[in-house]
């Protein structure tokens, strides 16, 4: 049977080529595969397959091509040296052997990852119920902000990694200083302070890595509202949306009064203030908020919305956890660091991976979160968010009991991809030098945006892990939605270093898990890390396409179901 | 019942062969073409059906020895051959990529201790071979020796980081010597 198919093959070939077309289409099959050429003289050369010349005699091109094994004779070329270019002519081939040929019959793998990229899209537009319409990229705002994020992600990538790091550690130690010293100036004077100050850190660390600290510390001091100004001058035009929460927390911190205040204040960044104190405020915050962000910078306004939802969740927790969060804080910088670098020094760093492979695990217990997230975010309706929170919360709240799972989840990311494990680890690494201030100004940036109620969590453990996650579903939908929640994000993954925070971290990575982009981004935004953080991202895309799915179903779940 | 290599209508599609080169090479595999201009059959190595399977192309001449082992369906479904050329330029570019970042990772000149140690530190730190030295983090270098007293510049935090990096890969590297 097959061979009357194939004469009919190898008739027509004449025409075009001498070669038979089944020749030429396995030639076709192993372009761009690693292949091992046997030349006549006993040597094995490795390369990439290039071409082949068909018009008469099968020669081939291979690039990269390295002598994996030396046979008699001499030749122009010697072990081990990697050729560019290398001419095999026919009268030399002895075989060529491929491994690994997929047929395009056979295949359904080609094209995961164009398939990722497309899913996730996708589910970004779904996610906001006003961005359904976007879908199709029709909404500038949000799709924009989305592809900015994706592109600064792929530049930073394309950048060298070690030297903008490098530039970058520098500022960001200034920073982290600044940060700090302003943090524990604020700590003896108030809480409040602190909360605005972590707020103005983060979010200058968010935007563009600037040196919001001193600006935060005294907006701190004064007013909500003066260091939104802050953030505003600081933060690009992206954070105009944040701005606009921060006024809507202002409103609602003359309702809460007290604590309640700075919990508004906090909520603004992401969240104390939603908390269980005054969900009505919150819900007014979120609201405000993801209509501000739509209509101006859908990026922003999806983070400020995220951050509310997530500070509401973990409100309870937090107000708690907030004051003694803080104070604590001061002792785990000390230990996070030792921590952090410990880490950083183990090349295994299984920690770290457990973390991302948590993403994916946890991406099970996000979609509650996430959906809650998703509610105040997008939706309009801060009720519904309101009570989603409660429930994400609970739902949390057991799950953060078991750090088990999440170790699990770890091994599993670390399964996915050992690039997504490095670059975890480098992520660490980066972490360690900069531990201490960016773990500061990380945590301050978490209170202040999203990854600031994660923060609080942390040092309450248990509830700050709850809500650590819900914080982190939410945030990476942000991310998703827009660069605001890369931020957020980014405090997060710096807390990581740190033991206590480990939780949280999870949290982050589950988040993560939820939307890969989302956590890269969020390391970008960190500033600190920027750009080992694009890095990641575009490894992680690639890496671990199986994730992405998963996280996407589940964000596209929640947000259909939520904007629906 | 060995076939004469030079024979090429000994190569039916779908045959399943035992080869011997002349090379030494043994193999058995499915014929998924033979061309006779250029001689050169093309096989399809392990009988299953997946979809990843092992091509050779393999000259007819250098054929010292093959055996009929059986006769089965044409391997390739002519109305399913079709090819992507986009998507093959786009995986052969990402292969030379990584094929070239890989050669990066592989110090010239050094030795396959340096080598290790550069691997160790590359899954912690960003690292480069600057000739033999170890570059890391674009800042601090590691040269020969590649002992911990052998790092040299950078930022004090950054230099005394490389140090206990490299310490702990060192310690870790003579583990898996001893152990293994």
């Amino acid at each position: 049977m097959g061979c009357n198919n194939r004469d009919v093959f190898s008739e027509d070939d004449a025409s075009s080529s001498s070669l038979s077309e089944a020749l030429l289409f396995a030639t076709m099959c192993i372009i761009g595969l690693p292949v091992d050429v046997h030349v006549k003289n006993g040597s094995i050369y490795s390369g990439i397959f290039h071409t082949a010349s068909v018009e008469k005699d099968y020669g081939i091109i291979l690039k990269k091509a390295r002598m994996t094994k030396k046979g008699k004779g001499d030749a122009n070329v010697s072990k081990g040296a990697v050729i560019d270019t290398l001419v095999i002519l026919s009268g030399d081939l002895v075989q060529v052997v491929a491994k690994g040929v997929m047929f395009p019959a056979d295949g359904v793998g080609g094209n995961m990852a164009g398939d990722d990229t497309e899913i996730i899209v996708g589910t970004v537009p779904h996610a906001d119920s006003l961005i359904s319409e976007d879908e199709k990229s029709t909404k500038p705002l949000k799709v924009k902000t989305w592809t900015n994020q994706t592109s600064r992600s792929l530049a930073l990538t394309g950048n060298g990694f070690t030297t903008k790091i490098v530039g970058n550690e520098d500022e960001k130690r200034e920073l982290q200083l600044n940060q700090i010293g302003n943090v524990q100036e604020i700590e003896h004077e108030k809480r409040n302070g602190i909360h605005f100050a972590k707020i103005g850190e983060a979010s200058d660390s968010s935007t563009n890595e600037r040196q919001a600290g001193d600006d935060g510390s005294k907006g701190g001091n004064d007013d909500g509202k003066e260091t939104f100004a802050c953030v505003r001058e600081e933060t690009a035009n992206e954070f105009h949306s944040s701005s606009s929460t921060y006024t809507h927390l202002c409103q609602v911190e003359p309702v809460n009064g007290g604590q309640t205040t700075v919990m508004s204040k906090l909520s603004v960044n992401g969240s104390l203030c939603n908390s269980a104190p005054v969900p009505v405020t919150l819900d007014y915050q979120c609201s405000k908020r993801s209509t501000a962000a739509y209509s101006s910078d859908a990026v922003p306004s999806s983070m400020s919305a995220i951050t509310t939802s997530a500070a509401d969740v973990i409100s309870g927790p937090c107000r708690n956890s907030s004051a003694t969060s803080i104070e604590i804080s001061a002792p785990q910088r000390s230990e996070s660091t030792r921590s952090a670098k410990e880490f950083k020094l183990n090349p295994g760093a299984k920690i770290f991976s457990p973390s991302f492979a948590n993403p994916v695990s946890a991406s099970p217990p996000v979609p509650t979160v996430s959906n809650m997230t998703y509610m105040a975010n997008n939706s309009p309706v801060l009720p519904v968010a309101a009570a989603q929170p409660e429930v994400g919360i609970n739902s949390f709240i057991s799950r953060p009991s078991v750090p088990v799972k999440y170790t699990q989840y770890g091994n599993m990311t670390a399964g996915n991809g050992g690039s997504g494990s490095q670059f975890s680890q480098s992520i660490v690494g980066h972490m360690g030098h900069r531990t201490q201030p960016l773990r500061y100004a990380a945590q301050y940036n978490t209170v202040l945006a999203e990854p600031a109620y994660v923060q609080q969590n942390s040092p309450a453990v248990m509830v700050g892990r709850l809500g650590q996650f819900v914080y982190v579903h939410p945030v990476s939908h942000d991310a998703f939605q827009g660069t605001a929640a890369v931020s957020p994000m980014a405090p997060r993954p710096m807390l990581t270093p740190n033991h206590v925070q480990f939780p949280k971290q999870q949290a982050t990575n589950a988040a993560a898990q939820a939307m890969q982009f989302c956590v890269p981004q969020s390391l970008i935004t960190s500033g600190q890390q920027q750009f080992t953080v694009p890095n990641h991202i575009p490894l992680l895309q690639p890496s671990f396409p199986a994730n992405r799915p998963i996280p996407i179903p589940g964000t596209n779940g929640f947000y259909s179901t939520k904007f629906s | 019942m060995a076939m004469d290599g030079s024979n090429p209508e000994e190569f039916a599609v779908g045959c399943l062969l035992s080869i011997k080169t002349t090379f030494g090479d043994e193999f058995e595999g499915q014929v998924i073409t033979f061309d006779r201009p250029s001689n050169i059959l093309v096989l399809q190595e392990g009988i299953k059906p997946g979809p990843r399977r092992n091509i050779r192309l393999l000259k007819a001449s250098y054929i010292k020895e093959s055996n009929f082992l059986g006769q089965a369906d044409d391997p390739l479904d002519p109305n399913n051959c079709y090819l992507d050329l986009s998507a093959l330029q786009a995986r052969e570019e990402l292969a030379i990529r990584q094929a070239e970042a890989e050669a990066e990772r592989i110090g010239v000149g050094v030795t396959s201790e340096a080598q290790s140690i550069f691997d160790a530190l590359s899954k912690t730190l960003p690292v480069r071979w600057d000739e033999t030295k170890i570059v890391v983090m674009n800042e601090v270098c590691v040269s020969s020796p590649y002992l911990p007293e052998s790092v040299s510049g950078g930022t004090p935090a950054a230099n005394e980081r490389v140090k206990k990096v490299l310490e702990f890969e060192r310690k870790r590297l003579q583990l898996r010597n001893t152990s293994g």
